[in-house]
């Protein structure tokens, strides 16, 4: 009965995201660690992660069975270096996607949140 | 999977940038320091990272790896020879070995480590602050 709360779209591609977000975090955390090692490479969530996502909302495959879509990260291999070391890090971009990705985590967790209030309050008929 | 995120990755480089900003402190200290244990004037310390691998290559990417400290060496270039023969540890014509401190390019790996330390802090600021609303999910 509670079914369609946890199987909607929304509800499902939250925590999708919300791991793809924490996972972002860890990437970022590398780059930064990293932003001195010469011939270091940038990684962050693989690209494929969103196309594949946003091909299984639209196909409605996201509702129901839960999804074996995991996000991974990898070498980020559009990254330009402009460095003699071959580094492809550039701290403020790091800083900037990190900032973004936190306000992303936050709003995806306030999501979910709510959902779970508005079930909460259905079941007690309190909010 | 750690509660928060990436965490250790952080730790390793925080404590490497703080080594090396503990290192050009002993330089600075020491740009005048002309007899020491070894003999001779103090020689600048420089120091070097590697990466460590911190976890393997798996199922979400490829494998994560932090810094660490890899040697402390003393840069062997000679320092500067000064007259003054007033000076106790002056040789037979009165010249003073100092050592090869260079105030200027310490003071600018001092700004380095200290910003790549502020930047990294900042990244340890952000987990945990993620990792608090993760646990408010659903109250």
């Amino acid at each position: 009965m509670i079914d369609p709360v946890f199987q909607s779209t929304n509800y499902q591609l939250a925590r999708k995201l919300l791991d793809a977000a924490a996972l972002r975090h860890e990437a970022i955390a590398t780059n930064i660690a990293n932003a001195e090692t010469p011939g270091f490479r940038r990684l962050d969530v693989a690209p494929d992660f969103a196309q594949q996502l946003r091909a299984q909302v639209l196909a409605g495959e996201l509702s129901g069975s839960s999804s074996s879509l995991q996000p991974k990260l990898s070498e980020d291999t559009s990254a330009r270096s402009l460095r003699p070391d071959g580094n492809t890090v550039e701290i403020e971009r790091e800083l900037l996607t990190m900032n973004r990705n936190a306000v992303e985590f936050e709003y995806l967790s306030d999501l979910v949140s709510g959902n779970l209030k508005q079930l909460k309050l259905a079941i007690t008929g309190r909010g | 999977m750690n509660l928060i995120s990436g965490i250790d990755i952080t730790a390793g480089a925080l404590n490497a940038q703080k080594t090396r900003l503990d290192i050009v402190a002993q330089n600075i200290a020491n740009a005048h320091t002309t007899r020491t244990a070894n003999g001779g004037p103090y020689q600048r310390q420089v120091v070097s990272f590697e990466s460590a691998l911190l976890r393997q290559a798996g199922i979400d990417g490829p494998a994560r790896q932090t810094v660490r400290i890899g040697s402390i060496v003393p840069d062997r270039a000679a320092g500067q020879q000064v007259y003054n023969p007033q000076h106790p540890d002056a040789n037979a014509e009165g010249l003073v070995s100092m050592p090869n401190v260079n105030l200027s390019y310490e003071m600018v790996d001092l700004i380095t480590a200290s910003r790549a330390y502020e930047a990294n802090l900042a990244v340890a600021k952000n987990a945990r602050s993620m990792a608090m609303k993760a646990l408010e999910i659903g109250k």
